[in-house]
This record gives C-alpha cells, structure tokens and sequence, in this order.
C-alpha cells in the first residue's frame, strides 16, 4: 500500500512558498513550479489516472484551474470552488481561452460553503496542497462534506504536506521549515501547517485509504480513499 | 501562557500572532449561554479570556489571519466568511437554543451582520467596544449604554497601541546608533523614552488637530531651545543639541503616523506616501482605497434619506457617534466632522442609503 518515492521532495517547498506566490495569481503556477522543480505540476500528474474518465469531480481549492484543466482532458467534468476571487479570475480566463467553459464550474466559496453542496452527486474530490491551509476543524468538516456528496464508491484524492511518522524525519522536515516559514511569515504574514496524520482524518470521514504514496523524507503524501460500494 | 507569543504580540503588533480559530467554552456553558466571536489574534484573545473570567459562554474564534479585530476588519481579513465558516464548522448552532451571536463593534467594517444572518440564521448584536463592559453587557441581557459603543483613547490605550507598533522601529534606531554612532546610544534611548511617554500622555491637549501640527508645535519650541544653546555660551558636560535634534526627530516620527496609531484621527503619513506614488506597503494600503480617497476628499460620504430603512445599523456600530435617530426612526447624518471613516456604516447599511461618491 505504501511507496515512498523521492521525486516529490520538492512539493513540500512549494507548500511553504505557496502562501507569497499566492499574492501573484498570474504567475503562480510558473513560479510554483520553478520553485518545486517541477515537482506540483507532476503531483498533479499522479493525480489525474485515479480519476476515471468522465468522472464528476468536485476540486476544493482549485486556485488557478491547473488540475482542472488536466482533469477535463481526461474527459472529466469539474466542479471547483475557491475563496480567492484572483485566482479564480486566473482560472476563468485559462478555461475560456480554451473553450471549455461548459466543463468547469467555479464558484468562489470556502469549504464553510460545503453544507450547500447536493449530496451524492459527484464520482471523487480532488484536492491538492490545500487542506495545510485549513484550519483542524475547517479540514475535518472539509472531509466530512466530501464523502457526504460523494457517491457510493467514489473517491477522494489528496496531495499534501503531511507531518512524517518517524522522529528523526520531522526534525528534518522542522528544521528545514523553520528558516523558510520565518521568510514566508515576514512577506506575506501567513503560514501552512502539516497535517498530522492524513490518513486517521480520512478513515474517520468514512473512507477506506486505498492508496498511500510518501515523498522519501516523508513529509508529503499523495492518499486515495474511497467509500464503499454499497452504503 | 505563551511568553514567545505575548512579547511577539506585544511589542510586534505590525506582524501577526494567530491562535487556532475554532469554538472555546468559557466557564461552563449551556444551551441558553450567550455566544461571543472574536478574532484569533494571540493578543486580544487572551486579553478577552482574562475579561471573562466567571462568566459561561461559546467563544467563537474566527480567522482573521492572527490580525486584531479592528485591523483585520479594516484590512478585509475578518470578514462575512471569516464569521459564517467559524459559525458553521464549529457546530455551534446544535449545543446552544438561541440564535444571538455577539460582535465585536469594531469588527463591523469587515463582518456584514444582514449576510451572516442569511447564510448562517444567525441574528448579529453589536457587543460593547471594550472587552472589560462585556460582563456588564451580558448581565444587563445584552443592551449597551452609550458610552460602550464609543472608542475611547485614554493614555493608557495610546501608550499600549503606540509601543505595540512603535517598538521594532525603535528598535531598528537602537541598531542604528550601535553601530553608526555607540556614544549616543544611551542618549538616544533616554530621549525616546522621554519623548515618548511625554508625548502620548499630552498629546490629546497639545495645540492642532492631526498628529503633524501637535509634533511642529513641540519640535518648534526643541527648535527654539537648540538656537538658544547655538547662540549663548552655556557650557555643559551632557550632548544637549545631539539630544534635542534626537528628540525633535523622534517626535516628528511620532505625530506623522499619530493617525495610524490613534485611528480616531486621520493619518499624516499615508496621504503623504500616496502623494509619492507609494500606493501601499505589504498589506497595508495608502491608496486607492474608499477609506483613504474619503480621508483625502476624493470621497464625500453622502446620506440618501429615502433610501433609508431605519435598520439603525449606522448609528448601532459607528464607534464616534457621527449619526442619530430623528423621530420618524430614520437616521440623521449628525456629527460628519467626527467622521474618522471607518466604513463600518457603509458596510452595515441595509438600505443602501450611505454612499463614499
């Protein structure tokens, strides 16, 4: 169930920076993804194939549409909410100048909103380096409105900075944040937090984790969890 | 108690010190006690704890980005979403009956009461401005006297607000002189003290009305004396003229910003800044916005009577008392000289009456 790989490491750099570059919604992916060497863009990549085709996806956090654009390549029909109204300015025209306005809706909203959803009406949630801006509670009620509008048998992808299991690890990943947190508060008076233990939250939500795939210094995950068949 | 955080609050108010949003029992509450909600700035949240110490209630701590309440309304980041989130995610509606939440007065230019109750069914009573009337408040079943919905400014208020924004600057001087110029060092020290203290404690009885004409006063009198001891031949062992133009500086630097620190008065600097083309500073805004196009008169606040509803909102949050109810229970635009341009008015009015044009 587990694989650990190395070539995300990065990501978890970008999940410190992402709070600065947010104040620059254009450039926001391209600076993203210098700044993880590509790692985001390749995230959202692994993301993609467990969705099937022609799913119904509801994105929390889809920020500038990135994903979403990769999603409805796939043939997906998306449905994103965001609660900057930049980014979703950015997201809008990245769609529009596509034409593939009748495949994403966008509201601006935050996952409070989430109790107006429809239940049952999607096949999974995405969300990427979203939920370590969320608040413990905003982030369990995230979770909890996700497997209510899931239907039987969908499920639910996240990629995130995770806190690592092992002692020797989350000192590394402290001592590697701490200079960079100290640079991110000083420009844009903000911070992300890890989250402790991912895959607990999303059991509790009712989901079986089907997939769990770890960075090497175990500080970013990639986790599947779906509901069962029949409720 | 956090002892990082409560001198990182105290004396770096500029930078932000949040605390997890979320719902906080205080005492023991049931499902008739009343339900607060402030923002999760380190500061003002333990300042509040120790005002309600024997009291039962929710406490809900709202996002506001570890920013005060008044800034963070100001600066948009304790907004509608901020309170209708922390409303909804903390479940607060299934352990309490009612439906009354508790506002923080100064919260109103940030927090829209007619889009929480439509979003959440929640009702929104502005509380008194002052967390140490809130017991009162409650105990006197949640109405309010005059003399809680207007920001005061006593000089311990001006010494707490201006050391909290104040101190890294003096801290960055102290840098300054220990490296550029150490004999002056404890001079300087000494002088900021002084003139610190002298001027937030008179400076309400000081000749003007904005902060630059209170400090050209003073700084004019300095200037006298430094003239006084160029010209006569006054012998002393002490640096007297380093120290006055020490103190003619830093009293300058004082009164320049008085409005920002102060926020019932109108601030020099930033004006000052827009006028170079400085349009703002990290999250700080000189420019552009309705508060500061009014503070410059490019804005005129107007009051269409018609258009008034008699919703009173106006007149409930604004901290000055610049308006009042006639007796057809519609409000009059009263005291607009008092106006210091909160905007909470333009952000509470149901009817659409109040404009910034």
């Amino acid at each position: 169930m587990f694989h650990y790989q190395q070539k995300f490491e990065g990501a978890m750099l970008s999940c410190i920076f992402m709070k600065i570059l947010e104040g620059r919604p254009r450039s926001y992916d391209r600076r993203m993804d210098k700044i993880s060497r590509g790692q985001v863009k390749r995230v959202k990549e692994m993301v993609i194939p467990e969705v099937s085709e022609g799913a119904q996806v509801l994105e929390i956090g889809c920020g500038t549409g990135e994903l979403a654009e990769m999603l409805i390549a796939r043939g997906a029909t998306v449905t994103g909410f965001d609660s900057s109204r930049e980014m979703l300015d950015v997201a809008r025209n990245r769609i529009a100048a596509k034409g593939l306005e009748d495949k994403l809706d966008i509201q601006q909203m935050g996952v409070e909103a989430m109790d107006g959803l429809q239940a049952s009406s999607f096949d999974a949630v995405v969300s990427t380096l979203v939920l370590t801006e969320l608040s413990d509670d905003e982030r369990r009620f995230a979770l909890k409105h996700s497997s209510r509008v899931l239907r039987p048998g969908g499920v639910i992808i996240i990629a995130d900075e995770v806190v690592p299991r092992k002692v020797i690890q989350r000192l590394f990943q402290t001592l590697v944040r701490i200079p960079m947190l100290a640079l991110t508060y000083l420009v844009s008076h903000t911070s992300t937090h890890p989250i402790e233990d991912l895959p607990a939250e999303l059991k509790t939500a009712g989901f079986t984790i089907k997939k769990e795939i770890r960075s090497q210094g175990d500080s970013f995950a990639l986790i599947v969890g779906s509901l069962p068949e029949n409720q | 108690m956090n002892p990082f955080k409560f001198i990182w609050a105290m004396f770096f108010r500029l930078f932000p010190c949040p605390v997890p949003v979320g719902l906080r029992r205080i005492g023991n509450p049931d499902r008739k006690s009343p339900v607060l909600i402030t923002c999760n700035f380190y500061l003002t949240v333990r300042r509040l704890l120790r005002k309600l110490r024997g009291i039962d209630a929710w406490l809900l701590i709202a996002d506001s980005k570890g920013v005060n309440v008044w800034c963070a309304a100001g600066g948009n980041e304790f907004n509608t979403h901020s309170a209708v989130s922390v409303i909804k995610i903390s479940s607060i509606s299934d352990l309490v009956d009612h439906r009354r939440l508790v506002l923080p007065p100064l919260a109103a230019p940030g927090i829209r009461a007619k889009e929480v109750r439509e979003q959440t069914g929640w009702s929104v009573n502005w509380g008194p401005v002052r967390a140490k009337d809130i017991p009162h408040y409650l105990r006197a079943g949640l109405h309010r006297n005059e003399g809680m919905k207007r920001v005061t400014y006593n000089w311990h208020e001006r010494l707490d607000t201006a050391l909290g924004t104040l101190f890294p600057f003096f801290f960055l001087g102290a840098m300054g002189f220990l490296v550029f110029a150490r004999h002056l060092l404890l001079d300087y020290l000494a002088v900021s003290i002084v003139t610190f203290l002298f001027f937030f404690f008179t400076c309400p009885w000081l000749p003007g009305k904005r902060g630059l004409t209170k400090v050209l006063f003073l700084d004019a009198i300095l200037g006298i004396l430094l003239f006084v001891f160029e010209v006569s031949d006054i012998q002393t062992n002490l640096s007297v003229r380093p120290d006055l133009i020490i103190a003619m500086v830093m009293l300058l630097f004082y009164g320049t910003e008085l409005g920002g620190l102060a926020s019932n008065m109108p601030s020099d600097l930033d004006p000052f800044l827009a006028r170079l083309g400085i349009g703002g500073l990290g999250n700080v805004a000189f420019a552009g916005t309705i508060r500061t196009e009014l503070l410059n008169d490019f804005r005129v606040l107007r009051y269409y009577r018609d258009a008034c509803i008699g919703c009173r909102s106006c007149a409930e949050v604004c901290p000055q008392g610049v308006w009042h109810m006639d007796k057809e229970k519609r409000v009059v635009l009263a005291h607009i000289e008092k106006c210091p341009a909160f905007l909470a008015c333009l952000v509470q009015c149901e009817g659409g009456a109040i404009k910034a044009e």
